[in-house]
């Protein structure tokens, strides 16, 4: 689990989330869970990818496994998917990855994403065991919803994992005070972020999302489709932790495929670790 | 089992989606619960399905087809009579009717062959509502006349670039549209799966197929032994067996696409043959085309309405139970099929529904010649000319290919044309 000790920090302005400092960053300003795509654009680049977020501040990688059909990501990740497919990396040969990106980052927690399809196919509890085996620390499979999630929460329960549950703002108060009230550690928010101008603002709406998300004592992963640090810094003072996903794919696909264009994408991904990270 | 137990059949169905995409789920679920019981909708519906649709559409009886069968009457259920050539005006008509309900101006709308999404594109030419119709890239450019038709009724046709670029891939992409746009959008999904409601709205809409045809037996003395349908989906199928499922002396039969071969990425076969398991994708769990991990395989079928990784729910369900029992047919015996029909009947096939045709070829003879054997004509051929005549006149086909090419080149007029002068 995450290497938070029991302390509290920096950050005072953030809204009772409990936050703990991070031992691996010297001075942490935010929890930041970044993302990658184990496979993509290959093996050897994405552990590079890996590397390069831890470096530029990020605190959780969630690591996705590709899957053929993911259709709660945009086109950026089915892209990005389809790539690391083309090139093999499926279950078994992407949590090998998983499993180095571990061995060189013990101390930061690796969340796999990824589809229903991917956990129920090989059996749920089958499939929480492999994640296990390779070092994760929670799963979020947003397409298992928590009221019919195929035995996933029990069967990270069973293993030490946590099941991390997807929250979206058009989801019903009720749904969504259940969804909250269930007792899980972290829930995942995905949020819907105003822009004014250049300037990031989170409206009221959001805010009582939050809030409603957190009512159950879970910590709140929250992303919109982080771009740059100045909305990362507005969002850290209302989450646990921000999510920034596609961002670092984009960069990815924007650069060259070729060795050089590999190189120039993991620097400008660590520079942009850094620039939300705030580090 | 006719209706869904909470969005299941037996341990298939269910709503296995993404919380962004629930809401508009749960809330289509309440519409149509709610319409779905409203006289005034329902008589709205019914002047539709009887002066736009063209119902009820004829039970053929098929003289020489039984004759040559040599065993039960063959009857032919003629949804290709249907506005716009197949039965995907029904769910379309009723669907976009429902939207109209919701206060909704928006539809979008998915389609592999352009069957559905031409459908839906006349929809909603008719009842005056916005339309999308996402379609996969790959399929944009072998189903240009499809493409065409839709931009005739005024939708705008987006390529899908994302995935394998086919019909699975434009499924992807209207769930994305629609998790954004739903407050006022309605997704019009054209087949009987799906996440919860779906499987049961389309079922709904179709079953008038079978209310029908089990109508016209009545009236007309028609002892049935045997139903078949083709099965890509399923909302033919499932459309035209309802009403039979709880008569146990009746045989449903689905016909499936065989493509080439048993093997995987040879077919479309979900319930036969050794390429398919169970799943959930796409919001529902069934039996798909996936490999040992869940990723998704490629599908094989000469028939772009067949040419689909799953099978409805509803179906899979009834496929498990012995309800319905299933066949492959291979590419080649359809085309068989398309021409027996046409010679010997003056009726012409859609591809898809050449796959009942010839199961019922298959199995005229096990019944007797007292009862009936009614083959679901799910659309007519017309659409199909470039996939048939490359097959039964290749060289005549080249030939008026590329004299139109050389006459679109010339920005000729028909009339002054080089074909014209010899």
């Amino acid at each position: 689990m995450p290497p938070y000790n029991q302390k509290k920090v920096c950050n005072a302005k953030s809204r009772n989330h409990n936050l703990k400092p991070i031992t691996y960053n010297l001075t942490p300003i935010m929890n930041l869970m970044s993302h990658l795509i184990a496979g993509f654009p290959d093996a050897e680049t994405s552990i590079a990818i890996a590397d390069a977020l831890v470096k530029g501040g990020a605190n959780i990688l969630e690591i996705q496994l590709a899957f053929s059909d993911p259709s709660a990501d945009g086109p950026a990740i089915q892209t990005a998917s389809t790539i690391a497919l083309e090139k093999g990396y499926s279950t078994k040969q992407g949590l090998a990855i998983v499993k180095q990106i571990h061995e060189r980052h013990p101390e930061t927690p690796i969340y796999i994403m990824t589809y229903g399809s991917l956990a129920f196919t090989p059996g749920v509890e089958n499939f929480v065991k492999m994640c296990k085996d390779a070092g994760v620390s929670a799963c979020i499979i947003p397409d298992l919803p928590f009221d019919g999630d195929e035995g996933l929460t029990e069967a990270c329960k069973k293993h030490g994992l946590e099941n991390i549950p997807v929250a979206a703002p058009s989801m019903t108060k009720e749904r969504l005070e259940t969804m909250a009230s269930k007792g899980f550690k972290y829930i995942y928010a995905a949020l819907r972020a105003g822009t004014t101008g250049s300037e990031t603002t989170i409206d009221q709406a959001t805010l009582d999302f939050i809030d409603t998300v957190g009512k159950g004592g879970a910590k709140v992963l929250g992303g919109f489709g982080i771009r740059n640090g100045e909305q990362s810094k507005v969002l850290s003072k209302h989450v646990y932790a921000v999510v920034a996903g596609s961002v670092f794919v984009n960069i990815v696909l924007s650069n060259e495929d070729s060795a050089e264009g590999r190189k120039k994408a993991i620097a400008e991904i660590e520079a942009k670790a850094k620039e939300i990270s705030g580090s | 089992m006719i209706t869904s137990d909470n969005g299941f059949f037996d341990k298939f169905g269910g709503k296995y989606v993404a919380e962004i995409i629930r809401r508009p789920l749960d809330d289509l679920e309440a519409a149509f619960n709610k319409y779905i019981h409203d006289p005034e909708f329902l008589e709205e519906l019914h002047i539709i399905q009887r002066d736009y649709i063209g119902r009820e559409t004829p039970l053929y009886y098929a003289p020489t087809a039984t004759e040559l069968l040599g065993g039960a009457q063959i009857y032919i259920k003629l949804e290709g009579l249907a506005n716009t050539g197949a039965h995907k005006i029904n769910n379309a008509i009723g669907q976009c009717l429902l939207a109209k309900k919701m206060g909704k101006t928006r539809i979008i709308a998915e389609t592999g062959a352009g069957q559905h999404g031409l459908a839906t594109a006349a929809a909603c030419a008719k009842l005056g509502l916005e339309c999308v119709v996402y379609m996969g890239e790959v399929d944009v450019r072998r189903q240009q006349p499809n493409v065409a038709t839709m931009e005739m009724y005024g939708a705008k046709v987006v390529p899908v670039t994302s995935g394998s670029r086919t019909l699975k891939d434009a499924v992807n992409e209207a769930m994305r549209d629609w998790a954004t746009n739903f407050k006022n959008t309605h997704y019009v999904l054209g087949s009987a799966l799906g996440p919860a409601p779906f499987p049961d709205i389309v079922r709904t809409f179709q079953s008038i197929i079978g209310e029908e045809v089990k109508r016209q037996a009545a009236e007309r003395n028609i002892d049935i032994a045997a139903v078949v349908a083709c099965v890509g989906g399923g909302s033919n199928s499932i459309g035209v067996f309802t009403p039979f499922i709880e008569d146990k002396n009746v045989r449903l039969i689905g016909a499936e696409a065989g493509g080439i071969g048993p093997n995987k990425g040879e077919n479309a076969a979900r319930m036969t043959g050794n390429a398919s398991r169970e799943g959930i994708l796409q919001g529902y769990k069934s039996r798909f085309l996936i490999d040992e991990d869940g990723q998704s395989l490629p599908t094989r079928s000469i028939s772009a309405g067949l040419d689909y990784m799953g099978i409805g729910p509803q179906l899979a369900a009834l496929g498990e139970s012995g309800r319905v029992e299933f066949t492959a047919i291979l590419d080649k015996e359809a085309l068989e099929a398309v021409k027996f029909f046409a010679r010997n009947e003056g009726i012409l096939f859609a591809l898809e529904s050449a796959h009942a045709g010839a199961a019922a070829m298959k199995i005229a003879k096990e019944l007797p010649k007292d009862k009936a054997l009614v083959i679901n004509m799910s659309g007519r051929g017309d659409k199909d000319i470039f996939i048939t005549s490359p097959v039964f006149r290749p060289e005549k086909w080249k030939e008026f290919l590329k004299a139109e090419l050389v006459r679109l080149e010339n920005n000729e007029d028909i009339h002054d044309a080089e074909s014209m002068r010899l």
